[in-house]
């Protein structure tokens, strides 16, 4: 059995040569090889999204992928975030200003779903935010602050799209 | 408990064409498995109940992921197509609204981003979506092997829990749907013990084509899911309502006749009895919409 396998990711900007065994998950290697322990691991089937993170911009859950299926993949962990908005980002702000961070543990998963619904659709209702983060489980059940959060970051990165139009969330 | 669990080791080959991985199923078939999005296959080896030698990822193979209007408004839809490309596809949308309906259900916008058609059907698990809203559409599948190309209709593909008509070297690579009628509509609606995120306890298609009088039931097909251990047409019932007049009556009597047709089992889901229940009050709602889209759609174009 072959045993281990070159792969490149970029994450959080960062180029990365590894060296990884097929069986080992994006998730393992992000938290084990890289260091990023703000991507979280619980449930390990794909139920709480406490391991989401962005692929090319979309969220997955990294438990359930390959770290050898990321070859060439631009990933963004919770720690990309805040380094690519210089301090934290307004979804995390919104979090912290709403209430919305009680223990924290789903916290890093649902902001990044945040960060892709609000790329995909700026001003989303509560319907829809709450469809986008069907995937997330939150033990503290503060789900009524966390779509509040998403509400305000939302109308507060609309703000400073019309004020800065140059405002970057990509790495 | 699989919370600190590793994946057990296999070797990763990783095909870029179709040709490739039939090659390599030609030479593993029997200790290969092929990985798509991952959403069912990752969970079932954290859980040792398959350890295969070999992964042969799909991820690669670019041809196996498209949708594609071909002649006579037929569509084709490549398996490795992720569910979240199904439902922001306006050619679904447009022709086959009961495929983009199905799809934005399923799981969360992380599970659609990975999870594809093909394994869906391929994992041939009684709760899957896709099998009984494909089935009303007379989905034809292409398997392929290094032999030979061949059609499968799709209710023909589920064997038992689990198991396919495609052979171990067999890939399945695409679904044909025809064009639908002028004057039809499907819809499937499915019932889970939370609105998300959970398996479909019971779930059932319809899809209807009205006579040009929009009175009577031209043609009509229903399948059903996790109602037996195979997705299943309710083909009775389908006979007893074609050329007859809509009516809540004869939406009563399909209901009835569709529950005889169904075997569903006792789990700690649901008990046989209240599947019944289910598939009863779900076929009357789902042949009632289906034959609401079907009078509504004025071309033909809306399924």
């Amino acid at each position: 059995m072959k045993n281990s396998l070159p792969v490149s990711l970029r994450v959080n900007g960062e180029p990365y040569e590894l060296l990884i065994p097929p069986w080992r998950t994006l998730l393992e290697v992000l938290r084990e090889n890289l260091c990023l322990t703000g991507t979280k691991r619980s449930c390990q089937e794909g139920q709480c999204g406490a391991c989401t993170v962005l692929l090319d911009g979309k969220p997955i859950n990294s438990c359930l992928y390959l770290a050898v299926e990321a070859q060439g993949k631009e990933i963004l962990t919770i720690e990309g975030l805040s380094r690519s908005a210089g301090g934290l980002h307004p979804v995390q702000k919104s979090f912290v200003e709403k209430g919305a961070i009680q223990c924290g543990f789903c916290t890093p998963g649902l902001v990044l779903a945040t960060v892709a619904l609000l790329d995909q659709n700026p001003n989303p209702s509560e319907d829809e935010i709450r469809k986008a983060v069907v995937g997330h489980l939150c033990r503290c059940t503060g789900y009524v602050q966390i779509v509040e959060a998403i509400l305000g970051a939302a109308s507060e990165m609309a703000k400073q799209e019309r004020g800065q139009a140059t405002f970057v969330t990509d790495v | 408990m699989s919370y600190l669990r590793r994946l057990p080791k296999f070797e990763y080959l990783a095909p870029r064409t179709i040709a490739e991985v039939c090659a390599l199923l030609a030479g593993h078939a029997d200790e290969a498995r092929l990985l798509g999005g991952g959403t069912d296959l990752v969970l079932q080896m954290r859980r040792r109940e398959v350890t295969p030698r070999y992964i042969i990822g799909l991820k690669g193979v670019s041809e196996l992921a498209f949708i594609r209007e071909a002649a006579c408004g037929s569509v084709i839809i490549g398996t490795m197509t992720t569910i979240e490309a199904i439902v922001s596809s306006a050619v679904m949308r447009k022709r086959y609204g009961i495929l983009s309906e199905t799809a934005a259900e399923i799981g969360s916008p992380e599970i659609r981003q990975v999870a594809t058609i093909g394994g869906n059907l391929a994992g041939a698990l009684p709760c899957a979506d896709f099998p009984p809203a494909l089935m009303v559409l007379g989905a034809r599948l292409k398997l392929q092997s290094q032999q030979e190309e061949r059609m499968v209709p799709l209710e023909d593909f589920f064997l038992r829990f689990e198991r396919t008509a495609a052979r171990r070297d067999e890939l399945l690579t695409e679904i044909h749907l025809a064009a639908p009628p002028p004057f039809s509509g499907g819809v499937y609606l499915n019932f889970h013990d939370r609105h998300s995120m959970d398996m479909t306890t019971t779930g059932v298609a319809a899809f209807v084509t009205s006579e040009t009088e929009h009175r009577s039931f031209r043609d009509v097909k229903i399948a059903l899911g996790s109602s037996a251990p195979v997705p299943l047409r309710a083909k009775k019932a389908e006979a007893a309502l074609r050329g007859r007049d809509f009516s809540e009556e004869i939406l009563e009597e399909a209901a009835s006749l569709v529950c005889a047709e169904a075997e569903p089992r006792d789990s700690w889901r649901a008990s046989k009895a209240f599947r019944l229940e289910l598939i009863k009050t779900l076929t009357k709602r789902a042949l009632d919409g289906a034959w609401k889209k079907a009078l509504a759609s004025s071309n033909g174009r809306n399924a």
